[in-house]
C-alpha cells in the first residue's frame, strides 16, 4: 500500500488548495477531509462550490461518484462477515479506492482473514492520517505552490493509475468508450451533470455489452 | 443560505452519504443477496465514473476545446501515465511519469 500512500500526498494537498479557493475556511476545507474522506467527493464539491451551484447539484454529483463505494463494499462484504460488528463499521470508513484496490487480492488470495483485515485496517489508517496531514498541507502551504507546476494534474493521474489496470477485458473497454464519448459530447451541460449522465451511460453500455458477449459465446 | 452554511451541509451530507455506500452491503445488506442487475450494473461502476472524471480532465486544452496534439501537453501526458498504470499498476509511479511528461512537453512546445 505504500506506493499508494505517498502518490495519495499531492492529491491530499490538491484537495486543501481546493477547498480554500472554492471558499472554504480552512476549518472546513479540513472538516471535508475528516468525514467525506474521498477525493473524488472533495474535489468535485469544491470545483462546483467554486462555481456556485445549488446545494442539490453538489450532493447528487458526490452521490453518484460514491456509487463505486457500493462496488467495493458488496466485493469485500463475503470476506468481513465474520468480524464483530464493530471492526466492519470502522473497516468500512475506512474503505477508500486505494484501500481497495491494494487489499482485494489478498483478501481473494489468503485463507487468513485476520492477517488480510489487519492489512486493511493498518493501510487504511495509515491512509487516513496522511490524507489529513496532506489537506493541512495543501491549506497552509497553497498560495506558495507556483501555478506553473501545475499540480492539479495529479488528480487526473490518480484516478488514472486506478482506471487504467480495470481495462481486461471487452465490456469494461466498451463501458470507457460510452463513457469517455458521452462526457466530451455532453460537455455543454451546466455545473459538470455531463459526469453523472457519461456515468451512467458507460454503466448502461456494460451491461449491454455483457449480455452480446453472453449471447455470442 | 451564505456559501459557509452550504460548504458545512454539504461535508455532512456527502459525509452520511459516502459512510452509508462504504457500509451498504458490509453492514446493511449483509444478509441478503444482491439482485442480479445491480450486481451487474455496479460492476462497471468504477470505469464508467473514473473515465467521466478523468477524461474531461485531459482531452480540453482550453474550455470546449478538444486538442489531441503537442498544444495539450496534459493529453499526451496522460496517455503516457495510462500505459505505465496499466502496465505497472503504481500509483506513484504513474503520477511522476504524467508529471514528468507534462513538464518536458510543456518545456519543449513552451
Amino acid at each position: 500500500m505504500l506506493p499508494a500512500v505517498v502518490g495519495m500526498f499531492p492529491f491530499g494537498i490538491v484537495c486543501g488548495v481546493a477547498a480554500i479557493s472554492a471558499g472554504a475556511s480552512p476549518l472546513a476545507a479540513l472538516a471535508m477531509s475528516l468525514i467525506m474522506f474521498s477525493g473524488a467527493a472533495q474535489i468535485i464539491a469544491a470545483q462546483l462550490l467554486a462555481a456556485g451551484a445549488p446545494f442539490a447539484v453538489i450532493a447528487l454529483s458526490c452521490f453518484v461518484v460514491s456509487l463505486r463505494f457500493l462496488m467495493y463494499s458488496a466485493a469485500l462484504a463475503p470476506y468481513l462477515r465474520p468480524l464483530d460488528h464493530r471492526w466492519r463499521n470502522l473497516l468500512a470508513f475506512l474503505l477508500t479506492d486505494q484501500a481497495f484496490a491494494a487489499s482485494i487480492h489478498r483478501f481473494r488470495a489468503s485463507g487468513d482473514l485476520r492477517a488480510s483485515a489487519s492489512y486493511f485496517l493498518g493501510g487504511g489508517a495509515v491512509l487516513w492520517i496522511m490524507w489529513q496531514l496532506a489537506t493541512l498541507a495543501g491549506i497552509l502551504l497553497g498560495s506558495v505552490i507556483p501555478p506553473a507546476w501545475q499540480l492539479e494534474f495529479v488528480v487526473p493521474l490518480c484516478f488514472l493509475s486506478l482506471l487504467a489496470p480495470l481495462l481486461r477485458d471487452q465490456p469494461t473497454l466498451i463501458v470507457m468508450i460510452a463513457a469517455a464519448v458521452g462526457v466530451v459530447a455532453l460537455d455543454a451541460m451546466p455545473m459538470r451533470l455531463s459526469m453523472i449522465c457519461a456515468g451512467l451511460l458507460g454503466i448502461l453500455a456494460g451491461i449491454v455489452a455483457d449480455r452480446v458477449g453472453v449471447r455470442r459465446d | 443560505m451564505t456559501k459557509s452554511q452550504i460548504v458545512w451541509l454539504v461535508i455532512v451530507v456527502v459525509g452520511v452519504i459516502n459512510y452509508a455506500a462504504r457500509l451498504s452491503f458490509i453492514a446493511f445488506f449483509a444478509r441478503r443477496e444482491m439482485p442480479p442487475l445491480l450486481a451487474e450494473a455496479l460492476k462497471h461502476v468504477p470505469a464508467a465514473m473514473l473515465t467521466s472524471i478523468v477524461v474531461p480532465a485531459v482531452v480540453f486544452a482550453a474550455p470546449g476545446h478538444i486538442d489531441f496534439g503537442l498544444a495539450n501537453p496534459k493529453f499526451i501526458a496522460a496517455v503516457v501515465a495510462g500505459v505505465v498504470a496499466w502496465h505497472w499498476r503504481n500509483t506513484l509511479l504513474t503520477i511522476g511519469v504524467g508529471m514528468a511528461v507534462l513538464w518536458l512537453v510543456q518545456y519543449l512546445v513552451g
